[in-house]
């Protein structure tokens, strides 16, 4: 296998976008072309979504076509809410396996022009039948998860509190994020009730945005490490443990044996945080912490940016923002740009960073590792 | 009490429902069967922002229910629940619903959905009858004893416990 480089990373500001979805990925594709400098051979495309939000299928040819790359070969990937991590390990593969030397990977989703019930259905579809049918949501299936980690001791209401006012303000200081204000514990704490014991500040926005990472076998300097699928039953019910979430486990251990070191050296952490408690019960999952660990430190200030581990430094989905399939690359740009002394305003210290990005309600998760080996 | 149609792996012995067709451990066929509908909560939650179709505030559990199948159910309330405890499963509709209800809940239940007075009336009391029987048969025959053996809660005010809180 061939190891694979990381030849540049770009993104859109995310937020609430006037831009077509079309325009907000040929943003991001063509910055991160420009940065590269190098001819893609083979275009991997992903957008969660495109048939219900914006009408458009055929969606590899359709942005093929529209960013100028409609002679190479392209192809469209999709795992839910993690479709933007599945792309990049598409193209990771593509290129570890001799097929292409440089593969464009470009995400993107438009939401914000949708009513809220028409986006919270859509999204819905990714839950399992049987749940979706009793007005499971994503919201329903996280608080379903929060309420069974608050009766195991394993976070407080507090805890989930902190995690959103920490990602706030990191989020504060990035002018790509959705959120650009710090809010406050009590903010938080008092924001309306979603799905008890989740408040709207526990949550992440409905949000619009594409990111690109241009992935080649030249030696860079910034190596894709490693990357781990894991997967689990769709179905929530079906599964053993409320609490943590198989799919991330498998597919930390995955990411950690392809790299070959383990979470001890991972000083950056971009995490999943679709729902505050998501955070801690990820960063126990992927090993960083071990379990019933990860809540202390979130107290303790560890995982700020001056901490001693910086966790969602972009200001993690909370308030950068989640535009689905964006999402998952624009996790590993910000590690890009972490690594590389590009995070403007908001730079901590680090040489080896990890992103995790959940698929669904946590049914097909990735953890990606990159290192800045120069 | 009510059964509830589940399916079992012949391989494995897992149990699900609603009843799959093939079991999602192994590429199995699974065999249909029933389980009585009688569990435990695992988690709930009360949403105030229902999806389209339903009407806030809904309220969900997940409840497991003997031999380890697990089903998701609506609920007149999730305020006095807590996680463990023993709820019996009742379907109206085709849709489950996780009951801590009085007998008077029951009544008006049935009287919601059933035909004629008489017949309503005496629904109404053989529910009630099987119920306590079921409770009683059940803690008799050595399962784990539930703290508040019937688990009742009135909440007879609430009107919009059942299938029309579902538009």
């Amino acid at each position: 296998m061939r190891d694979v480089w990381i030849a540049a990373a770009a993104m859109t500001r995310f937020g609430r976008r006037s831009e077509k979805l079309e325009d907000l990925m040929a943003d991001a594709a063509l910055e991160a072309l420009r940065e590269a400098d190098r001819q893609p051979e083979a275009l991997v495309v992903t957008a969660m979504a495109p048939e219900g939000f914006v009408g458009e299928g055929n969606f590899a040819s359709h942005i093929g076509t529209y960013i100028g790359l409609s002679r190479v070969p392209g192809l469209r990937v999709e795992t839910a809410t993690s479709s933007g991590a599945a792309a990049l390990y598409a193209g990771f593969a593509l290129i570890a396996s001799g097929f292409h030397n440089h593969v464009l990977v470009v995400g993107g989703e438009k939401m914000t022009h949708v009513s809220t019930p028409r986006v919270s259905e859509i999204i819905s579809r990714v839950i399992d039948p049987h749940e979706r049918s009793y007005g499971a949501t994503m919201p329903a299936l996280a608080a379903i998860v929060a309420r069974a980690a608050l009766a195991k001791g394993l976070i407080t209401e507090t805890d989930m509190a902190r995690v959103a006012v920490k990602n706030h303000s990191n989020g504060a200081r990035n002018p790509y994020a959705h959120f650009q204000r710090p809010v406050t514990i009590d903010e938080v704490m008092s924001s309306r009730m979603i799905a008890d014991p989740l408040r709207l500040q526990h949550c992440c926005p409905i949000s619009d945005g594409a990111a690109a990472v241009l992935l080649t076998s030249d030696p860079t300097g910034l190596k894709l490490a490693g990357m781990g699928q894991g997967s689990d039953y769709l179905a929530v019910r079906y599964r053993s443990s409320l609490t943590g979430f198989r799919a991330t486990q498998d597919a930390a251990k995955a990411a950690y044996k392809m790299a070959g070191f383990g979470p001890e050296r991972v000083q950056m952490a971009e995490i999943h945080d679709a729902f505050a408690p998501f955070e801690i019960l990820a960063l126990e999952d992927t090993g960083l912490f071990p379990l019933g660990k990860a809540a202390k430190a979130v107290q303790n200030g560890e995982l700020t940016l001056e901490g001693r581990l910086p966790v969602n430094p972009s200001g993690g989905l909370k308030a950068r923002g989640h535009a689905l399939a964006a999402t998952g690359l624009a996790q590993v740009v910000e590690l890009a740009w972490q690594l590389t002394g590009r995070a403007m305003g908001r730079q901590a210290e680090a040489r080896v960073g990890l992103a995790h990005s959940i698929g669904g309600m946590a049914s097909n998760n990735w953890v990606t590792l990159v290192e800045q080996v120069a | 009490m009510e059964n509830i149609a589940a399916s079992r792996c012949p391989d494995c012995g897992w149990m699900v429902a609603p009843p799959a067709r093939i079991c999602p451990r192994h590429p199995v066929e699974m065999t249909p069967t029933e389980v009585s509908g009688y569990g435990s909560v695992l988690s709930y939650t009360t949403l105030t922002v229902a999806p389209e179709g339903f009407k806030p505030p809904l309220h969900i559990a997940v409840v497991e229910l003997q031999g380890g199948a697990r089903i998701f159910c609506h609920g007149k309330e999730t305020r006095a629940l807590k996680i463990g405890r023993r709820v019996a499963i009742e379907q109206v509709d085709g849709i489950f619903y996780f009951a801590n209800l009085a007998i008077a809940d029951r009544a008006t239940l049935f009287w919601k959905r059933r035909g004629g007075a008489p017949e309503r009336t005496r629904d109404a009391v053989k529910s009630a009858v099987k119920r306590f029987f079921n409770v009683y048969a059940e803690n008799g025959a050595g399962a784990p004893s539930p703290t508040e053996p019937t688990e009742i809660r009135t909440n007879a005010t609430d009107t919009e416990s059942t299938p029309a809180a579902r538009k």
